[in-house]
């Protein structure tokens, strides 16, 4: 299929989980996609995708990527913000580098793509960033993180509301998706198996999330299917949120 | 154009409206078999759809309409309650008649269709059932009181079924569209002066500079219909061009 046919995309952090998912499909929708990670390129990254070694949060580094970008694209019609860092701590015990670390990713990182960028999208270009159920209801222990999507969502509609009607930005506000950070936060807990059991439980889907189901909308929402999209955060969580967290069956 | 829904069953109620109308004309051009349920036929018919006669406050209808259809059927893979009235009232001046009359289209009929078309949509194991809520159910419209309490019931609803049903592999989520150029958005702007003025003015209020068409809310319901949306339940999809994104203020 190639609902993005001749499309141009930036994706953030695609070596692996949700990036990854999307730059894969957004590949096989039939855009040109470039991504970035703080590393040398994946080695088993496909080759027509292009990587550039980028920290989102050095601004000197995402110059360099938006002029990359440029003389490689000219226009560019999809940016995702995908690039997310997580750390497991609560406020008391984050330390400043901690701060500069995740706020640098998850906000800073974030800005100063879309500061860039949206200078260089076309007419119906679409952002998409990355934020999570979290910044709506507290993960325990996750508090910048938390925090950081709080942010991401504030600017998606900041965005949307003044740099439309030329370009549209939109989140998408993942559950838990089976990655490697969601692991991470189930060994917060002190029993983490029982506790991936009593979340799976609480899912309506009977099931957690794939990366793949989170580029599935990504899909979407760059398509020009979503043209009327915009200044969303767009809940994607197996029912979890629609729930109450306060289930007798789990008693 | 891939057909994204090829092989599904469909039954749309209000498929002879505005925004149902497109959302029966995606289906079908998407590959699936489309039942339009409503009071009459639309004016532009289109022969890829079906129309059957369904009133959504008839209970016996209901009932009748679906125990024909799991003869014909084995499955029902897409449900979408997109039947609704509006009244343009403040509650002062809205009948207890005229109440019962938007709840029981609005609300109770959404009920009603989605508890008899249970049995059929268990069986498709992977059933999406769409919900029409509103803008409207988040933030007022002035004069549409008993429209914006409809449209905040079948928010809530929609997440009791998602969380009650999505064991059996039913998802269940709401569309909630902001403004759309429709016959009922004709109608709310009825009497407020120059239709051309107001048009405007409700365009650049929008971050997208325009109201949506049927079209644009049928390809957010053709996506949750699909199986691309395989993870998406019991979420309100506000669609509206981003004005709820704002905070609402006259550019003066």
């Amino acid at each position: 299929m190639t609902r993005l046919a001749d499309k141009t995309a930036l994706v953030t952090g695609g070596r692996q989980g949700i990036g990854r998912a999307i730059i894969e499909r957004f590949e096989a929708e039939g855009a040109r996609v470039m991504t970035c990670g703080r590393g040398a390129r994946p080695a088993e990254l496909p080759a027509e995708i292009l990587w550039e070694t980028c920290d989102v949060s050095e601004r000197s580094d995402v110059d360099a990527l938006t002029d990359r970008v440029v003389e490689t694209f000219g226009e560019l019609d999809i940016l995702v913000n995908n690039a997310g860092l997580q750390i497991e701590k609560t406020v008391v015990d984050t330390t400043d580098a901690d701060w500069d670390a995740l706020m640098g990713v998850n906000a800073k990182g974030v800005f100063l793509l879309c500061r860039d960028c949206i200078p260089i999208m076309s007419a119906g270009g679409s952002i998409i960033n990355i934020g999570s159920i979290s910044a709506s209801t507290a993960d325990p222990g996750l508090a910048l993180y938390n925090a950081s999507k709080a942010f991401v969502q504030g600017l998606t509609r900041s965005i949307a509301v003044d740099h439309g009607p030329a370009i549209r930005c939109n989140a998408i506000s993942p559950g838990w998706i089976m990655t490697d950070m969601a692991a991470a936060a189930f060994a917060v807990a002190d029993n983490p198996a029982a506790a991936e059991r009593d979340a799976l439980a609480r899912h309506p889907a009977g099931r957690f999330g794939t990366p793949a189901d989170v580029a599935a909308m990504a899909v979407w929402l760059a398509s020009d299917e979503a043209e009327f999209a915009t200044g969303q955060c767009y809940t994607l969580d197996g029912g979890l949120t629609a729930t109450s967290p306060l289930n007798p069956g789990l008693f | 154009m891939s057909a994204i829904l090829a092989g599904k069953t469909a039954f749309v109620t209000g498929g002879s409206g505005g925004i149902g109308s497109a959302i029966c004309s995606r289906f079908a051009r998407e590959g699936a078999e489309v039942l339009a349920a409503d009071l009459a036929p639309s004016a532009t018919a289109n022969e890829a759809v079906e129309f059957v006669e369904y009133d959504v406050t008839d209970v016996a209808l209901c009932r009748q309409t679906f125990d024909r259809l799991a003869a014909r059927w084995e499955r029902l893979d897409i449900l979408v309650n997109a039947a609704g009235i509006e009244i343009e009232k403040t509650i002062e001046h809205t009948t207890l008649e005229e109440w019962n009359r938007i709840f029981a289209v609005n609300v109770t009929g959404m009920f009603l269709t989605s508890k008899y078309a249970l049995p059929l949509l268990r069986k498709a194991n992977a059933a999406s059932v769409i919900n029409f809520g509103s803008y409207d159910g988040y933030i007022a419209d002035p004069g549409l009181a008993a429209y914006c309490a409809t449209k905040g019931a079948v928010h809530a609803l929609t997440r009791a079924m998602a969380c009650d049903h999505g064991p059996e592999g039913i998802r269940v989520n709401a569309i909630c569209p902001g403004y759309v150029d429709t016959p009922m958005l004709q109608s709310f702007f009825g009497d407020s002066g120059d239709i051309e003025s107001l048009k405007q003015a409700v365009r650049d209020v929008h971050p997208v500079r325009s109201y949506g068409t049927p079209e644009d809310i049928a390809n957010l319901v053709n996506w949750l219909a699909s199986d691309e949306a395989r993870y998406a339940s019991g979420q309100l999809w506000v669609i509206d061009g981003g004005l709820s994104a704002q905070v609402q203020q006259m550019r003066l």
